[in-house]
Order: C-alpha cells, then sequence, then structure tokens
C-alpha cells in the first residue's frame, strides 16, 4: 500500500517573491481559521560564533527584545500581549529566529514591531546583565537532567573543536565574557536584508502580505559588506565511549554516529536511483529504527523485553555533518544489556536488508508524519521557511518525499554499512554501572 | 456574581447518544485531510481504590497489548502502517487514547482502536513485562526534580483525595496488583455510558456515526464494581509547608498551590464552577504570563529574584488546583514566597485596571484560537469537556472570558487565593 494522503496536503499553494533588498517572502494562503502566523530566519546561528564567543546567539536572541530606539522592553511587552500576540526569538546551530502569531487584524502591527526589533535593537546594557544572569543559570540547570549531561557529553565526543559541540547557551565562560561590542558586532554582520526570509501562512492574501512586508521592510538597506563567510573545524570520526558517574535512578545510554549534513550532496552509488540523497536514506532508516510504537527499538527492547519507557531515535537535520542518536534510560542493573540491544539493533541494520514490509510501514510512517507536522499555520511556515534558510529550496518540500519513495531495501542497507558501523557511546548513570562498561567496550 | 446569560457561538459540532449508552461528538473540518479520533474513558486514577495506585495508568499500557484476535503491538502497526499516529495518557479523571491519521484511513483504523479498547485481554505474560516498562517510567520521573517537587506538591494539597496519589503508583503498589484485578478494573470502567468518542475530519456526521456504531458495539458485560467514593478534601487552613533536599540540583525551586473550585460541586450550578474557574484561569495570566505579567516582570525583569516562575490552574472534577512556581536562588525563596503573597492581598484589596483585565482576556481568547486549528486539538477539547461539564460549553469559553469582571478577579483572589491558606513545596540542592 501506498500512502496518498500527501498528494492532497497542499491544499494551499505557495507562493515565493524576492523584494529588491533581497528578503525572500514566501507566503501560504490559509483562510481556514482567523489567524496569521510568521517565521522571520536569518541565516545565522550558533555556528557562526568563534568558540570564545559560545553562546553569542543566543545571548543576542534574548536581549533582542528588550529595547529598541523608541520602545523599552516592558513597552514592547505589552504591546505584544495587549493584542494577546506572541513574539518570540531563537536562536539554533544553523539560523536565528524570530516567530509571531497573532489574529489577522492585529498582524500589521505585530510585523511591525518585529521589524523594528530586527533593525535597530539597542541592546540595554541593562537588560544585557541580566540575560547573561539568567543564561549562566541555564547553563548549570542543564546538569539536572540525566538526558541532558548524557546527550551534552555525546555531542562533545561526535564534534571536537566546531560549535556543534556546545548546547548553544555557550559555556559559564564564554558567557561571562560577551560584550555589548559583540552583540553589536555580531548584528551589523548577520541582521542584513539579503539574509532573510520571512515565512508566513493564515488569512491573508499574497498580493497584501508581500505589500505589507515591502512597506515594513522595503527600506531596510542591504550593506556595502560582501555576505559574510565561514571557515569551520573539519570533524573527525573517532568512535569512543565515555561514561559519568551520578547516584540516578536510571542509566542513559546513548549512540551516537556522524552522518551527513541536509545540504550535502554525497549519494550511495546505486544503479537504480542514483539521485536518492543519504539524508532521505537515513531519515527513512531513523523512522524505521525509532519512531514511534511500531518501531524496532519499541518493539525489540520496550515491548517485547519490558527494558525501558523511553527508547528512541532521531537523526538531526544540520547544514554540517549531522548525527544520528539513539538512546534509552534503563535501570542501572541493565546498562550492559541495554547497550547491547541498542547496537545490535542498529548493526543488524547493516547486516540485514529491511523487508518489504519494514520499508514500505517506514515509508508510510515517515510521509505520513511529514505530513500531520504541517498542519498548523505556524508549522506550515516554520517548514517552508526553514528549508529556504538552509538553502535547499520550497522544492526541497516535493524532492524529499519523491526520494523517500523511491528508496530500496538495498540502498537502506548500503547507506547503513556506510554510516551506521561505529558508534560513539555515551553513559551516565551510577558509577558501577557505567564506569566499567565504558572501558570494556 | 455576574454569571449571566452568556450569548455563546453555535456549537459546531453534534453531541450523539447512542442506544448502548456511548456519547460520540462530531465535527466535520472540511479544510483538511487529517481526522483525528479521540476516545475518553471516566477511568482515570481517582477509580482505584488507594491500595490498587497506578492501576489506571497502568491499564492504559496494557490496553496497547492487544486482545485474543489482536497480538500486542498489532494496533499500532495498522496505524502507523497507514501513516498515522496514536498514543495515550491518563490523568485522575479520565483515560484517553487518540489516532490521527488521513481521513481515508479511518475506516481501516478505527475498528482496531475500538478491539483494544473494548476487549483488552491483559495476558498474564504481557503484564509480568509491562510492569517493568511502568516502573522505568516511575524511575525516570525520580530522576526529574520537577516531577518530584510536583507530587510532594499535590500530597500536600490533597492529604485525603485521590488527587493526592501519584498516577503512576509506586513500586510497591504495582508490585501487588494482578492481572485478574486488572481484567476486573478494566470491565467495570471500559462501559459506554463512562466513554465518549470524538471524531473530527473532513466526513459526514452519517459516515462517523455509522462508523463508530459499528465498531464500539459489542462491549463485554460490565464487571460489578464498588465505586469508590473519593472522599472530599477540606480546606486548607493554615500554611503547610514541606521541604526537601535533591541531590544533583542547581537551583531551587518554591511550588506553592491553593485548592480551587471543582467542576462537580453539590454547592454551585456547573455555570458558576465554569465562570469561576476561568477567573482562576484569568488569574494565571495576569500574574505569569508573559512578560508584562505581575510576577514576571517584578521577580524576574526588575529584581532579578528568579530565573522562571509560572501560574496555571488546572480543573479537576473535584477540587482543582491553582499553582504558582518558581524556580531560584536558595537564598531567595523566603523573600519570594513573602512578596508573592503579599500580590495576592494586593489583588484581594484592589480591583486590577481595566487596560490589565483585557489584557489578560485577548491573550486567553487568542490562546483558545491558536489551540483549535487542528482536528486532533479540536478532538482533544471537546472530549476533555466531556469529561468536566459538557461538550458544548466549549465554543462559549470566549464569550465566558470576556464576562469576567475587576470585582470577580477581586472575588476569587479574595475566596481562593489566601496568603495564609496554602501549600507550600520547596525544594533546595543537597549540600
Amino acid at each position: 500500500m501506498n500512502l496518498s494522503m500527501t498528494d492532497s496536503t497542499l491544499i494551499q499553494p505557495l507562493h515565493r517573491a524576492t523584494l529588491s533588498n533581497g528578503i525572500v517572502v514566501l507566503v501560504t494562503e490559509n483562510p481556514t481559521a482567523d489567524i496569521i502566523a510568521a517565521r522571520i530566519f536569518i541565516r545565522a546561528g550558533s555556528r557562526w560564533e568563534k568558540p570564545e564567543q559560545a553562546g553569542l546567539t543566543h545571548l543576542l536572541s534574548a536581549v533582542l527584545t528588550k529595547g529598541t530606539e523608541t520602545r523599552s522592553s516592558l513597552e514592547i511587552a505589552e504591546q505584544v500581549e495587549s493584542v494577546g500576540a506572541s513574539l518570540s526569538t531563537d536562536s539554533t546551530t544553523d539560523y536565528f529566529l524570530v516567530s509571531l502569531k497573532s489574529v489577522s487584524a492585529d498582524f500589521e502591527e505585530i510585523l511591525g514591531l518585529a521589524a523594528e526589533l530586527l533593525r535597530s535593537p539597542t541592546f540595554p546594557q541593562q537588560e544585557l546583565e541580566l540575560e547573561r544572569r539568567l543564561t549562566l543559570q541555564a547553563i548549570r540547570s542543564q546538569q539536572e537532567q540525566p538526558f541532558t549531561v548524557a546527550f551534552d557529553q555525546l555531542r562533545h565526543m561526535m564534534y571536537g573543536e566546531h560549535p556543534y559541540a556546545l548546547s548553544g547557551l555557550g559555556t559559564e565562560y564564554s558567557v561571562s565574557q560577551l560584550m555589548r561590542e559583540d552583540l553589536l558586532e555580531y548584528h551589523r554582520t548577520h541582521f542584513r536584508p539579503d539574509n532573510v526570509i520571512i515565512s508566513l501562512s493564515g488569512r491573508i492574501r499574497t498580493e497584501e502580505a508581500i505589500t505589507l512586508i515591502e512597506k515594513t521592510l522595503g527600506d531596510w538597506h542591504v550593506p556595502n559588506e560582501p555576505s559574510p563567510t565561514l571557515q569551520l573545524p573539519t570533524i573527525h570520526s573517532t568512535p569512543v565511549c565515555k561514561a559519568i558517574a551520578q547516584e540516578t535512578q536510571q542509566s542513559i545510554v546513548m549512540l551516537g554516529y556522524l552522518t551527513p549534513s541536509v545540504v550535502d550532496n554525497s549519494i550511495t552509488a546505486m544503479d537504480d536511483f542514483p539521485t536518492t540523497q543519504d539524508y532521505a536514506v537515513l531519515k527513512l532508516i531513523n523512522t524505521h529504527l525509532g519512531n514511534g510504537l511500531s518501531s524496532r527499538l519499541f518493539v525489540e527492547l520496550r515491548e517485547k523485553r519490558g527494558l525501558a519507557y523511553e527508547v528512541s531515535a532521531f537523526y538531526t537535520t544540520r547544514l554540517d555533518k549531522a548525527q544520528f542518536v539513539a538512546y534509552m534510560g534503563t535501570a542501572p542493573e541493565n546498562t550492559a544489556i541495554a547497550l547491547e540491544g541498542l547496537h545490535s539493533e542498529i548493526d543488524r541494520l547493516s547486516a540485514t536488508p529491511l523487508t518489504n514490509n519494514e520499508l514500505q510501514t517506514a515509508k508510510n510512517k515517515i510521509l505520513g508524519q511529514y505530513a500531520l507536522g504541517k498542519q498548523t499555520n505556524a508549522q506550515i511556515a516554520q517548514t517552508y521557511g526553514w528549508y529556504e534558510a538552509l538553502g535547499l529550496g520550497i522544492g526541497f518540500d516535493r524532492d524529499f518525499q519523491a526520494q523517500i519513495a523511491s528508496i530500496t531495501p538495498d540502498l537502506a542497507q548500503a547507506v547503513a554499512q556506510k554510516y551506521l558501523t561505529n558508534p560513539y557511546v555515551s553513559l551516565v548513570g551510577p558509577a558501577s554501572a557505567v564506569q566499567e562498561l565504558a572501558r570494556e567496550f | 456574581m455576574s454569571s449571566t446569560l452568556i450569548e455563546t457561538a453555535a456549537f459546531p459540532a453534534s453531541l450523539t447518544t447512542l442506544r448502548n449508552g456511548l456519547t460520540v461528538i462530531h465535527q466535520q473540518t472540511p479544510a483538511t485531510p487529517v481526522a483525528s479520533v479521540d476516545v475518553w474513558v471516566k477511568a482515570g486514577a481517582v477509580f482505584e481504590p488507594d491500595e490498587w495506585a497506578g492501576m489506571a495508568h497502568f491499564l492504559e499500557h496494557m490496553i496497547f497489548k492487544g486482545t485474543n484476535n489482536l497480538p500486542p503491538g498489532a494496533f499500532d502497526q495498522e496505524v502507523e502502517f497507514r501513516g498515522g499516529v496514536t498514543n495515550a495518557a491518563t490523568s485522575y479523571d479520565y483515560a484517553h487514547y487518540f489516532i490521527t491519521t488521513a481521513v481515508q484511513y479511518l475506516d481501516e483504523t478505527l475498528p482496531y482502536l475500538a478491539e483494544i479498547l473494548l476487549n483488552a485481554a491483559i495476558p498474564d505474560d504481557e503484564f509480568e513485562r509491562e510492569r517493568d516498562v511502568v516502573l522505568e517510567e516511575i524511575r525516570q520521573s525520580y530522576d526529574n526534580p520537577d516531577c518530584v517537587a510536583f507530587q510532594i506538591l499535590s500530597e500536600t494539597v490533597y492529604q485525603r483525595h485521590p488527587y493526592g496519589r501519584p498516577i503512576l503508583g509506586t513500586e510497591e503498589t504495582l508490585a501487588m496488583q494482578t492481572p485478574a484485578q486488572m481484567r476486573a478494573f478494566h470491565r467495570a470502567h471500559y462501559q459506554p455510558a463512562n466513554m465518549t468518542v470524538v471524531v473530527v475530519g473532513n466526513l459526514s456526521r452519517e459516515a462517523a456515526l455509522s462508523l463508530v456504531e459499528r465498531t464500539f458495539d459489542s462491549f463485554p458485560s460490565p464487571a460489578d464494581w464498588q465505586r469508590f467514593q473519593p472522599e472530599a478534601e477540606p480546606p486548607i487552613t493554615h500554611i503547610r509547608r514541606q521541604e526537601l533536599c535533591l541531590p544533583r540540583l542547581e537551583q531551587a525551586r518554591l511550588m506553592m498551590a491553593w485548592l480551587g473550585p471543582g467542576v462537580d460541586s453539590p454547592l454551585c450550578s456547573l455555570d458558576e464552577q465554569l465562570h469561576n474557574a476561568y477567573g482562576l484561569d484569568l488569574l494565571s495570566v495576569l500574574l505569569a504570563e508573559g512578560r508584562a505579567s505581575r510576577l514576571v516582570w517584578e521577580l524576574r525583569e526588575e529584581r532579578n529574584l528568579v530565573q522562571a516562575i509560572n501560574s496555571g490552574f488546572s480543573l479537576q472534577r473535584d477540587s482543582g488546583i491553582f499553582t504558582i512556581s518558581a524556580w531560584l536562588e536558595p537564598d531567595d525563596l523566603e523573600r519570594v514566597e513573602a512578596i508573592i503573597c503579599d500580590r495576592l492581598s494586593e489583588l484581594a484589596s484592589t480591583p486590577v485596571t481595566q487596560a490589565e483585565l483585557d489584557r489578560c482576556k485577548r491573550l486567553l481568547c487568542n490562546d483558545y484560537a491558536f489551540s483549535t486549528e487542528t482536528p486532533g486539538q479540536l478532538a482533544g477539547l471537546y472530549g476533555y469537556y466531556s469529561i468536566f461539564a459538557r461538550p458544548d460549553v466549549v465554543t462559549a469559553y470566549p464569550q465566558r472570558i470576556r464576562a469576567i469582571q475587576a470585582e470577580d478577579i477581586q472575588r476569587l483572589a479574595t475566596q481562593y487565593l489566601s496568603p495564609y491558606h496554602y501549600a507550600a513545596t520547596i525544594v533546595r540542592p543537597l549540600e
């Protein structure tokens, strides 16, 4: 059986326009509800941070909404909240994001405010100090959750000197050193119209949306300096196993594999389907392995053996090398069995091709969930804006689904053999459960 | 009490009671290819006797282990093979199970959901194995300081009512349970009169009703059950304080709670209870939603005393619970608690301004609009209200919010949020 929902999900057509200053506008007309959601992407993110400036993007995102030349922090908050809208900022490894949502009638006002924040933030020193303190506390608080501790260790092992090694908050040292001038410089460098994508979805007509954005941001000039370029450390694969001893109730067992970037065109040469990117194949494998109640890890390790409540896998979508991760939490006395179980289920992907039924289930699952992930206006705006920001273009929406549909058992096996053979292992749990095990592995 | 007759938007869904007593709610949403079914069962943790604590939630796990006709995991496989997602959750007053899928696969997947819900086999060997999974779930919650703190808070607030018990149960209570007891619990509670099936998607009422009638048809005969009547929770008459220290904690927690109205109160009408409950929702927004809210602005932004602070009101059948939680440095615990109490006194003595009231109303009304975009959200909302009130009161939400006046807020703060009668849980890092 092949799934047919995805054919009909794009009920609303998507329009793309580029303003004269380079801003890319994506509009999905969706009159169903009296809502407009927008996602403003800036091609920045923590991958642009120098090591000594780790956490800069996050700190900037926290202070960006706290002052402009004409408004104070309280005035900004009151303007948003008095109309019951939402306006938030977020920084990720690969992009910076401003998210807006309001009822249609208030959208122009909220967009105007977002434009002012993007173009003329003042980063008041007092607000910077407040957010710095809160960030330092947040860095320490990450240590409270065993999963976060294990994942943090895994990231460091896999990425070394690359900015992806850090959580995005930075380190206590780097955050304590950041200056207002660093924020201003980062803002000058990256916040420029030819670096901006505005994706919106909701009860608005395309022409109306473009006119509105033109009116609000059309006079934002491209600076004379060329767009910034980036030199990043190379990521070498040197799988190791490390453990952190903590007196927790559960051990966390986590396996990680370095895998291709979403923009990496490396293709596993297969005569039948020469155009399928390894990214799509790994997404499919990940779905089979760790997504949902019928996934391999869930069935084999939870349902049949009762080893875990949470057992799952994810494969990150990144501009640089990505992580393919499988993990579970288990009773300390089961740590070794859990590690062996996760490892052998992943090894089995290389040793034995998926059955036709397994492959079809994985395809239906990933395509079905992909469609279900584009239901709300915010989800729609996010999806297309993200593809544009990563440089994949909105056509990736269609291409990705076509690539998934074309994958064969042989191709999935070949890609598993290429990437999923030698894991990094991160363990967190009581010393007696993890230390010996890490040495032996 | 300003509860006057309220003009409400027409209820866009239909409400039907089938001959066997099952409630069906349906709404057609033409603009989407997605459909959701959410089945709500009055079989939450409050229906357990004390010594069976955790059984309602454990049963929710066991439902997925199949029937005499359907092996464990088969239901998940059928839904996910068609690109759908399914899951379930258990609370004190209910358990619910949902499927979201392309509308054309509803006919093929819903029969499986009905089969596992009606005819759960609860096989002995699966029971033993799944108990280990629930024990892992409990261990995971013990590693989460916020879960631990909230459980202590619940126990402090509800000293008699089962709302004070952990939904997951404990190692001890789980160890004592047997498959036979669980089968009896299931046969007693998973009966049509206790269940609501909500169908939202692009299918007609006729199609939805006929599908539900076909699939939720032959219920097993009900088991006898001594209806366990939870004891009403007496009011909190002083400050009940629980303090604990946890290892690996990087900052302290202050959690404060007050008993609120429940929808089942014998003293008030449903209308009055909802009016009060929504007023408490509004108070939680006024105190701690958004940077301009009173406590966030004062404690986080101006005085830098907390890392974060939030507030919420949780509606329940019996008494609900109003909470304020803060993450902060241990040294600031007493000061922050005192300031919060002071601000609550202010709310009782001084009416809020129109501008502040309007801000809160807009936020709540828009939150409502933002959370009714998808079939899954709508199905969840209708099902939730079918447990707590009547599903047709859902659409009156914005009208009821707009009807709230400054004097209502003052009265509610006086009546419910006393700075002298509350429960507090304080968690400090272990030295």
